[in-house]
């Protein structure tokens, strides 16, 4: 998956920016996302459905993905059936 | 200070320091406020910090570049913190890309359309614009309106100053000037880093202002700094919209419920809608609102104008609302736009005296690796707190509410 791409959830209204990813496949609400969104939308899983928040970037624990929340959801962020975590916010510039 | 003619001859006056002294002269008028320069508002940082006109690379640190992109337009990439370089990738669309590597930056620049780096810049919320584009909110917005307060005479208005870096709390300085009780509100993860990395321009826009220290983790500390809100007269704040939501803040209700209260949102490209997510800064902001277009056709080489230019636009205009705003007494949310802000200012200069603005951006532009402009310093006047100093002092006496 190309940096800078922008995938959305087949779920919810979840929609993410890829800045870092490998071959696994990218799910939000348990189902996979796509460029484009699906005619029918897929369930959401109960398992998740934590919710996506507005401009957080989200993680799995090898680095090896970093998706950028660009517009919030009721699902919840995976690959391959594993979470992807908060990442710890970043301390404002101290000037330009 | 008094420099050999020679001298000064190469070191021209930054475009817009006349706008900005008009603005002074009036608060000065109206509002009590002693008489403060444009030219010293606007090039203090850059005289004292020995900085020099960058051309396409922003004065002082560099932190922001004018990039050419496929299409011949011009983008502006503010790059000053490294977690912001981890985004380069997506913003390029290239996964290879060398993240510190200027020119390889540049060469990516060259390989996508202006448009597109800018939509996707702000979607990943980097400081972005383009030589180009037209402001897409209001310089001065009112968002929100609530009840009348009627003040005692000889009441001192309390400002509670939530902001960071230079254009808020320049507006908090300013009403320090014009004899407020400022109250500097910086939380425990986050304190103000100019504190620590520019502390002379830190010293010089909160110097009097009294510092406290929140830990925004703490419920009760939140809950005492909102009560302290309520007993305020003005609020500043520069925080993105959902970073105002995290810490329980509900600025449109405030402004509803406690009469009188003004309340003063500084944005980088407008308070509501998609563009109250994009960041603005300073330098960025400036080529947002026009200003690298037209020193660009004044000499025929963009540029940037001044230095974080925005910045100390906005934090004149922002003090110039408050002020107004207390006069008539009514609640009120002010929303600024920066880069609205640099377009007001052009277009009302361009206005003004088109011909000497015009002559000041050639001779800006020709001053290209020139030191900024001298000025005296501004000696702070009023001791600098030091920080959480006064914590205590605000937050046990509020109510937490």
């Amino acid at each position: 998956m190309k940096p800078g791409t922008r995938l959305k959830s087949a779920a919810c209204d979840t929609e993410v920016m890829v800045i870092r990813a490998a071959d696994g496949t990218i799910e939000c609400g348990g189902a996979p996302m796509d460029e484009a969104k699906p005619a029918d939308a897929a369930p959401l899983a109960a398992d998740f459905s934590a919710g996506t928040l507005m401009g957080k970037r989200y993680v799995d624990a090898d680095g090896k993905y970093e998706l950028l929340c660009v517009k919030p959801g009721k699902g919840s962020l995976s690959v391959d059936g594993v979470a992807l975590v908060v990442k710890d916010a970043k301390p404002l510039p101290a000037s330009d | 200070m008094s420099l050999p003619a020679d001298a000064e001859a190469k070191v021209p006056a930054i475009p817009l320091a006349r706008w900005a002294d008009r603005q002074l002269a009036a608060l000065a008028r109206d509002h009590g406020l002693p008489r403060l320069h444009g030219a010293a508002l606007l090039g203090e940082r850059g005289a004292h910090g020995g900085y020099r006109v960058g051309g396409r690379i922003s004065a002082g640190l560099g932190g922001s570049r004018l990039l050419p992109t496929r299409d011949g337009r011009w983008f502006a990439l503010t790059l000053i913190r490294d977690v912001d370089r981890e985004l380069l990738p997506a913003l390029f669309q290239d996964e290879a890309l060398a993240v510190f590597d200027h020119a390889a930056i540049a060469a990516a620049a060259l390989r996508h359309d202006c448009a597109d780096l800018l939509e996707r810049g702000r979607m990943l919320g980097l400081p972005v614009a383009s030589a180009d584009e037209e402001p897409v909110s209001a310089p001065v917005e009112i968002l929100e309106r609530g009840d009348k307060r009627r003040r005692a005479a000889g009441h001192r208005p309390l400002v509670v100053d939530l902001s960071a870096i230079w254009a808020g709390p320049l507006a908090g300085h300013l009403l320090w000037q014009a004899g407020m009780e400022v109250v500097k509100v910086e939380s425990l993860t986050r304190p103000d880093l100019i504190r620590r990395d520019d502390p002379a321009t830190f010293d010089r826009i909160n110097q009097g202002k009294a510092s406290l220290l929140v830990d925004f983790a703490s419920a009760e500390q939140k809950a005492r700094l909102i009560g302290l809100i309520r007993s305020a007269d003005v609020v500043i704040e520069s925080s993105r919209p959902r970073a105002l939501r995290h810490l329980c803040i509900d600025a449109d209700a405030l402004v509803r419920e406690v009469p009188g209260l003004v309340w003063l949102t500084v944005t980088g490209h407008g308070a509501r809608g998609e563009p109250a997510n994009w960041v603005g800064i300073g330098n960025d902001c400036g080529v947002a609102g026009g200003l690298s277009r037209a020193l660009a056709e004044v000499t025929g080489e963009i540029g940037y104008v001044g230095d974080a230019i925005a910045d100390p636009l906005t934090g004149i205009v922002g003090a110039r609302e408050v002020l107004r705003a207390l006069q008539q007494g009514g609640a009120k949310r002010i929303g600024l736009s920066m880069s609205a802000i640099v377009a007001m200012a052009l277009a009302e200069e361009r206005a003004f005296d088109r011909a000497a603005l015009d002559c000041e951006l050639r001779s800006w532009g020709q001053a290209v690796g020139h030191p900024f402009p001298a000025l005296a310093p501004r000696v702070p006047s009023a001791p600098v707190r030091p920080l959480g100093a006064d914590t205590e002092r605000y937050l046990a006496a509020a109510l937490a509410c």
